[in-house]
């Protein structure tokens, strides 16, 4: 209410009554609001063939009568229609519920009176520079006219927290704050803060919601997505300072550079960020479409501040968009070469493998070791002298089908529809050779195993064995070994209870393995299940119900005369193998046709030998040491590179279907429903795009956003960075730069920024830092009544800029100031603390996203940034606080103010662990008494001392909670044990409680989650 | 993030706007003096929009049950005596006429007619036909408006159940509970105006996903989102003090932090400080409220036993109907039950009624329940799913099993209470309940029917987003149900 009454007074103010009309700033909206809907630009909803949006529409006499004759009120029909007392003539009709306020009346009156002059819509002219003119004076122009001026300076522990969340999202140290107030310039200051690595995470934030960045798909079972190096990318283009035209073109079109490096293919992925679906009956070319219309309103809501979105359906009614041109901007991306369905896989294609020099080198020395081995061992095979034989008494034959690698032509899936997860060296040793297989997940998930290319078959006294390690943070609730669809369970039955893999005959066979050492789980299938001798086992798969459990060595033996076993006899191989209905992989095509004949049907002794030596080499039990010894060679050598493999990142990355898709418009937005058939090409509006070939591709159309004579492009972007700065946009609306958008408080300041901007290179960083400097930037933002009810939002920057902090900010500080913060940058999601219940509920049955699992140890102290985003529960921390579940771009927070972000301050274990943390510093290092350990306290969170009030208070607090805490002592051991990390037990538990909770206050002041 | 509680953000402002030329350093007193201040409000927590409702309502609230995945019409409401002689036999393609179908079954090599297998009988002054799966609700037929002819633009989940909740298939826009409490405002002091509850469900297939995007507050601002209250951890997030911190010990914290705001609001004079000192307040009276709330205990066992066995369960649907009716009676505006585990593309006989064990003995009795409390006349309660099944089967048809596809060209939903008119039915489908016949309401009819039985016109309902008059109801002329109005 007050919000809505705070904009009518700024705008208000922006006229006044001295000045003459002008068209963009005092007619337009009036117009945009109550008119153009019916006689605006869209020709489809065009009424009586009237518009109003150009002077030609409004001046040309139409039946007989002036719409609008400039001077002339009573031959204006326009106006005579506002007029009326006539229902049925009355403009805007009364159906449509607009009504003319008398001040707009009044306003309109006036402007046909002047001559009904009209003005190209402010942001489709080109900006022009202010020659002599600076920031703070066109701004102080501006306040002079409600007679305001600046503020005095804030105090310089006011400035530098001020500067230090604007420029890292975290506040300054302590030692910081001493450096600046012993005398370092205020201009050092800034400097150091823009070159740290947090400037990066700081700046990245802010576009991540406008790139609507998340970890997760979006739609249907919202799995994970792999694409975190796309952030990265972003953190790094910051830090680096790539000028803003750069990151403009690596984005759009960084696969169409010329030689393009991998961070330019990696930054494509900023149009791989919207949601996918793979949901089981939805239609390609449905999700074809939507996708690459929320690309194209993407582009032109973050580039070109439009809401292209709407055209979509029908032209634009207020902004020159027309809804074929809308459909040449999509035309860019309908031949996407990514599919309509994501797979639910985490690595959607185009996905690019992303290595550094030095793991490329890796990689390729190692694909050439594996090859060199597969050699030597081939060739062995080649010398090797191999008899079928059978032995008199029956031996143990053990069949390995996993160790470091999965065995030859082994058939693997899993519950994240994803690769395995390998570990590589863990440092707590493989159990045998050197990776290990890891499972996690909150809830049920499995490793599927399907041995095609050599059976497994049980012979007497078979045992099957496999060794396991519970990670003593995640246990999980019972492990089993299925197979042939049979469970075998270690540890609690119960877990499976109520769920969909519950299984009515499974066994209990022992308690859950100790955690943190290894351990064998093996049985004997004939006893414990009465598999008899000779059964095929088709499935083995490893199952666990939550936690997290590393898995080594599967092997499976049993005692039997080497003529009936696969791994010693070639023709019972050959015979059990050729019998399947399926092929196994990892066989060449030659072998392979042999191998799926039955023996005794292959005559050729060619292709008999080619498939004997196929056999000695990569499937039986070595005959010979100079065997054995190459085939584990061999085996070693795919396991490093496996290992080199799987340490390369990849990440979403853009890129066009080698044959462009024919596109059409689809008439109102239905994908299924084509109109005219359009090619890629820009809006008239603007200035023409230069093509570089026949068809325009992406990299035109992203050199025409950066080209100088792009009105749009630098004045949306230097007004998001002003946002940024000072809390609220030029443009307030700063998605939105048209008609029906909000004009600028400042239009000569936003246009003089755009230009210089852009001569300046796109130089981010010195845009940022000339913002910082303003004397606008640095005022006191303390505000008198009388300007808070003129200016509420603080438009006009007679005070400095006083705002909520970002739900980032808000749980980076506290962990900052506690000195848990980990500030490790990039990587996977980590998942932070996050109560029960949050992904459960919503997610379906078998998304790998449905039931979180929380991570462990320094990672829960890693910054907010790099949190798991998944897009349909988020973490509630973020969209308590306002951010965005990045579903869709995401321009502007707002900040809402509410008893639950009350209670998560309060009560939430990061924020009370944090204030433990805090508490212990303070014991530790605040001071020798109380008054010095609460001055070192407050000033650690607020940069500044407490005044002699604010210490009374304290010392009070603190006395109370001395006082309960002394009084129950069992509490205070509970309290000081919330969360993960460990007290460190500087002070007894009743002190560090009292102190937990005088940190706990501190860290709700609405001053330190505020920047003030 | 919450719809809830601006009663002393609005007291504060007004005071402070309020007292012109009031002098910095002036207004801190009272707040710096103690919490008599922050006494329960009197006056509406967070008041409607001006003009609204836009005439008198007949519903305060709305509770909304939900069943996620998409119920079979054919096995419950929309009763086809004369499918039994079609089993087996190929759905004519007169009836299916070329339609769209899912990736699912458009490949199926027949559409062969499943009839339900579950008996109907009539019940009530009506005489309408219910099936045997929902004997409890059957009992309220004379106070439920049968909407037969309910269809959707979607024909998958994910769009289908966006679309249900907001008018829209694509993410973005505002779920209907929250354009509820954005134009209506809240009423209660201590209890957000928009709430969501997520029972645990029967069926064995896979359920399908639900998304906080079907009660989140979309473009509009995010404190007109549902608030879910949990059945496992605390019921309202972070609503438990930590271990260790005991009532004594919060409110100490919390004397001293409205004290020290209270002292930064006099340095600073922005009212946004005001705001946080007053959900400060706020959050502690929650801290006393939700638990009252959620506590079971203080219902009668006659109450108790009407929701059936599974009501002191957490998380099941029988304690979300009973608490959807405490929190109504508390003032929360609007309650959204969803239920999932309706997606029965096999099995269905199995999973339907499983699915219906759960939650048509709690659905009976919310219904009386309301009534015997004089609430019903003022509660609209809604059940439906985002889309219906189809009446060829999905995959192999046997005498005792089938499965169904999705099928969004018409299906059923009820409402009952909030001044509809009990006992009516709206619209028929064709004889395979493949076709509307007669009557079609478009799910953005449903909508605003909903709207207009909160007083609101829903064409006048709107907020401006990507430069448009954005509503519920979009862009599509669409009309409330008169016949089902009482």
């Amino acid at each position: 209410m007050i919000r809505s009454a705070a904009i009518l007074i700024a705008l208000a103010t922006f006229a006044t009554a001295a000045e003459p009309l002008s068209f963009n700033r005092d007619i337009r909206p009036i117009l945009s609001e109550n008119c153009f809907a019916c006689h605006g630009f869209d020709s489809k909803k065009r009424e009586a063939e009237l518009r109003l949006d150009t002077p030609e529409g409004a001046y040309t006499v139409k039946d007989g009568a002036f719409p609008i004759k400039p001077g002339d009120l009573a031959k204006s029909e326009v106006w005579q229609r506002i007029i009326t007392s006539d229902e049925d003539d009355l403009m805007p009709p009364p159906k449509s519920h607009k009504k003319l306020t008398q001040k707009q009346k009044d306003t309109l009156k006036l402007w046909i009176e002047q001559g009904a002059s009209y003005q190209k819509h402010w942001a489709f002219e080109k900006p022009v520079e202010k020659a002599g003119a600076s920031i703070d004076s066109l701004l102080a122009e501006r306040q002079t006219k409600d007679k305001l001026t600046f503020a005095e300076e804030a105090e310089r522990e006011t400035l530098i927290r001020r500067v230090s969340f604007t420029l890292t999202g975290l506040p300054p140290t302590l030692a910081e704050v001493d450096t600046f107030l012993k005398g370092q310039s205020y201009e050092a200051m800034v400097d150091q803060y823009m070159k740290s690595p947090r400037f990066g995470e700081e700046m990245a934030r802010h576009w991540l919601d406008v790139a609507r960045y998340a970890d997760t798909h979006g739609l249907h079972l919202d799995n994970e997505r792999s694409t975190w190096a796309y952030r990265d990318w972003v953190v790094k283009a910051f830090n680096e300072n790539l000028p803003f035209d750069q990151f403009t073109v690596w984005q759009i079109a960084g696969d169409q550079l010329p030689n393009a490096t991998p961070d330019q293919f990696t930054a494509t992925g900023f149009s791989r960020c919207n949601v996918t679906t793979s949901e089981g009956g939805a239609i390609d070319e449905e999700y074809r479409h939507l996708y690459a219309v929320d690309r194209a309103a993407t582009l032109t809501t973050a580039w070109l501040g439009l809401t292209g979105g709407c055209a979509q359906c029908h032209d634009h009614k207020y902004d020159p968009l027309t809804t074929a041109e809308f459909y040449s901007l999509y035309a860019f991306f309908y031949s996407g070469a990514d599919p309509a369905m994501d797979k639910n896989i985490s690595s959607t294609e185009p996905f690019l493998r992303l290595p550094t020099p030095e793991q490329q080198k890796s990689l390729d020395a190692a694909i050439a070791a594996e090859n060199a081995a597969l050699k030597a061992l081939d060739d062995s095979a080649q010398k090797a002298a191999y008899v079928e034989k059978k032995t008199a008494e029956a031996q143990t034959i053990t069949q390995v089908l996993f160790d470091d690698v999965f065995a030859p032509g082994m058939e693997t899936k899993n519950t994240t529809r994803n690769a395995s997860v390998w570990v590589n060296k863990p440092a707590y040793g493989a159990k045998s050779g050197q990776r290990v297989l890891r499972i996690a997940n909150g809830q049920f998930s499995e490793e599927n195993l399907t041995p095609q290319l050599t059976p497994v078959v049980l012979a007497e006294s078979s045992r099957i064995s496999v060794w396991a390690r519970i990670d003593p943070l995640s246990p999980p609730r019972v492990l089993c070994l299925n197979i042939n669809g049979r469970r075998l369970m270690w540890g609690d039955a119960e877990a499976f209870e109520g769920l969909t893999y519950f299984q009515e005959n499974a066994i209990t066979v022992g308690e859950l393995p100790k955690p943190g050492v290894w351990t064998q789980l093996s049985v004997d299938p004939s006893a414990v299940l009465g598999f008899k001798p000779g059964t095929r086992l088709n499935t083995i798969s490893l199952q666990q119900v939550g936690g997290v459990v590393m898995w080594d060595r599967l092997e499976v033996s049993g005692k039997t005369t080497t003529d009936k076993h696969a791994l010693t006899s070639l023709t019972t191989w050959w015979k059990q193998v050729s019998g399947s209905k399926k092929n196994p992989s990892d066989v060449p095509a030659a072998e392979l046709k042999t191998l799926m004949t039955a023996p005794d049907k292959v005559t050729d002794a060619k292709q008999r030998e080619a498939l004997r030596r196929f056999y000695i080499a990569r499937v039986a039990q070595p005959i010979s040491d100079e065997i054995a010894q190459r085939r584990s060679a061999w085996e070693a050598a795919k396991t490093i590179r496996a290992a080199a493999d799987s340490a390369i990142p990849g990440t979403f990355v853009f890129r066009d279907a080698e044959t462009p898709r024919e596109t059409f418009i689809a008439m109102r937005g239905a994908y299924n429903k084509l109109g005219d058939k359009v090619e890629p090409t820009t809006p008239a509006a603007f200035h023409p795009l230069k093509k570089a070939g026949a068809r325009a591709t992406r990299l035109d159309l992203a050199k025409w956003l950066v080209a100088p004579e792009n009105p749009m492009t630098a004045r949306v972007t230097v007004n998001r960075f002003w946002q940024q700065v000072f809390g609220i946009g030029l443009v307030k609306t700063s998605h939105d730069f048209g008609s029906q958008g909000e004009p600028p408080s400042h239009p000569e300041l936003l246009d003089d920024l755009a230009v210089r901007f852009q001569k300046n290179g796109w130089n981010v960083k010195a845009l940022i830092k000339e913002l910082l400097m303003t004397k606008a930037f640095k005022q006191a933002s303390p505000v008198e009544s009388s300007l808070l009810s003129l200016d509420p939002d603080n438009r006009l920057l007679a005070r400095g800029p006083r705002i909520r902090l970002d739900a980032e900010q808000i749980r980076d500080n506290a962990l900052f100031v506690s000195g848990l913060i980990n500030l490790e940058m990039g990587g996977r999601g980590v998942r932070t603390y996050q109560p029960p219940n949050i992904w459960e509920p919503v997610g379906y049955g078998d998304s790998n996203t449905r039931y979180y699992l929380q991570d462990h140890g320094s990672a829960l102290y890693r910054r907010s940034l790099y949190s798991f985003l998944k897009r349909t529960a988020p973490p509630p921390f973020m969209s308590n606080f306002d951010a965005p579940n990045r579903e869709q771009s995401c321009t502007r927070r707002e900040r809402s103010n509410t008893p639950m972000q009350a209670l998560q301050l309060m009560n939430d274990v990061q924020h009370f662990e944090a204030a433990r943390a805090l508490a212990e510093r303070v014991i530790a290092q605040g001071g020798p008494d109380d008054s010095v350990k609460l001055n070192w306290l407050f000033r650690t969170v607020l940069s500044r001392k407490p005044d002699a009030k604010e210490t009374t208070m304290l010392n009070a607090a603190l006395t109370k909670q001395r006082e309960l805490y002394q009084k129950d002592p069992q509490a205070a051991e509970e309290a000081i044990f919330v969360g993960e990390s460990t007290p460190k037990k500087s002070a007894a538990p009743a002190e560090t409680a009292a102190w937990t909770l005088i940190a706990n206050l501190v860290l709700n002041l609405d001053e330190t989650v505020s920047r003030n | 993030m919450n719809p809830f509680f601006e009663s002393n953000l609005l007291q504060t402002r007004r005071q402070f706007f309020g007292h012109s030329g009031l002098r910095l350093g002036g207004l801190g007193l009272t707040y710096a003096m103690g919490t008599d201040a922050f006494a329960a409000p009197k006056s509406q927590v967070h008041e409607p929009l001006p003009g609204l409702p836009h005439f008198a309502a007949k519903a305060k609230a709305v509770i909304y049950l939900h069943m996620n995945g998409g119920p079979s019409q054919l096995d419950t409401w929309d009763y086809k005596p004369g499918l039994q002689q079609w089993y087996d036999k190929d759905l004519p393609p007169s009836v299916q006429g070329g339609q769209r179908l899912t990736g699912m079954t458009s490949k199926q090599a027949r559409f062969p007619v499943a009839p339900s297998l579950f008996k109907f009988s009539q019940h009530g002054q009506c005489g309408r036909w219910v099936s045997e799966l929902l004997p409890h609700t059957a009992k309220h037929v004379d106070d439920i408006a049968l909407i037969k002819t309910v269809h959707t633009n979607a024909i998958n989940h994910d769009p289908a159940c966006t679309f249900v909740m907001t008018g829209r298939e694509v993410p973005g826009f505002a779920s209907l509970g929250s354009w509820l409490s954005y134009g209506l405002g809240s009423v209660s002091n201590d209890l957000p105006a928009f709430v969501v509850l997520t029972p645990n469900w029967s069926a064995k297939a896979m359920a399908q996903a639900l998304f906080t995007r079907m009660w989140s507050s979309g473009f509009l601002p995010s404190k007109f989102s549902g608030v879910a209250l949990r059945a496992v951890g605390d019921p309202v997030l972070y609503m438990q003090n930590p271990e260790g911190v005991s009532p004594a010990n919060r409110r100490a914290m919390l004397d001293t932090l409205s004290q020290m705001n209270a002292h930064s609001f006099e340095k600073f004079g922005d009212p946004e400080i005001q705001t946080r000192i007053s959900q400060y307040e706020m959050a502690f009276r929650m801290q006393t409220s939700v638990p009252e709330l959620v506590d079971l205990k203080q219902e009668s066992q006659a109450t108790l036993d009407m929701y059936g066995p599974e009501v002191l369960k957490p998380g099941s649907f029988a304690a979300s109907a009973i608490l959807a009716r405490r929190l109504i009676e508390r003032g929360t505006r609007v309650v959204q039950v969803l239920h999932r585990g309706w997606d029965q593309h096999g099995n269905l006989p199995a999973d339907i009624r499983l699915q219906c064990r759960d939650t048509d003995q709690p659905i009976g009795a919310l219904l009386t329940d309301l009534k015997q409390r004089g609430l019903l006349d003022s509660t609209l309660v809604i059940w439906g799913g985002e889309f219906g099944r189809t009446v060829y089967s999905q995959g192999g048809l046997s005498q005792t099993n089938y499965g169904r596809d999705h099928h969004p060209r018409n299906f059923c939903m009820w409402m009952a209470g909030g001044g509809i008119k009990g006992g009516t039915t709206y619209g028929e489908s064709d004889d395979f309940s493949y076709n509307i016949a007669t009557d079609p309401a478009h799910l953005n009819d449903i909508n605003a029917t909903t709207l207009h039985q909160c007083g609101i016109d829903h064409e006048r309902l709107s907020y401006k987003f990507q430069g448009l008059d954005a509503r519920l109801t979009g862009v599509e002329r669409q009309k409330p149900i008169k016949e089902i109005i009482g």
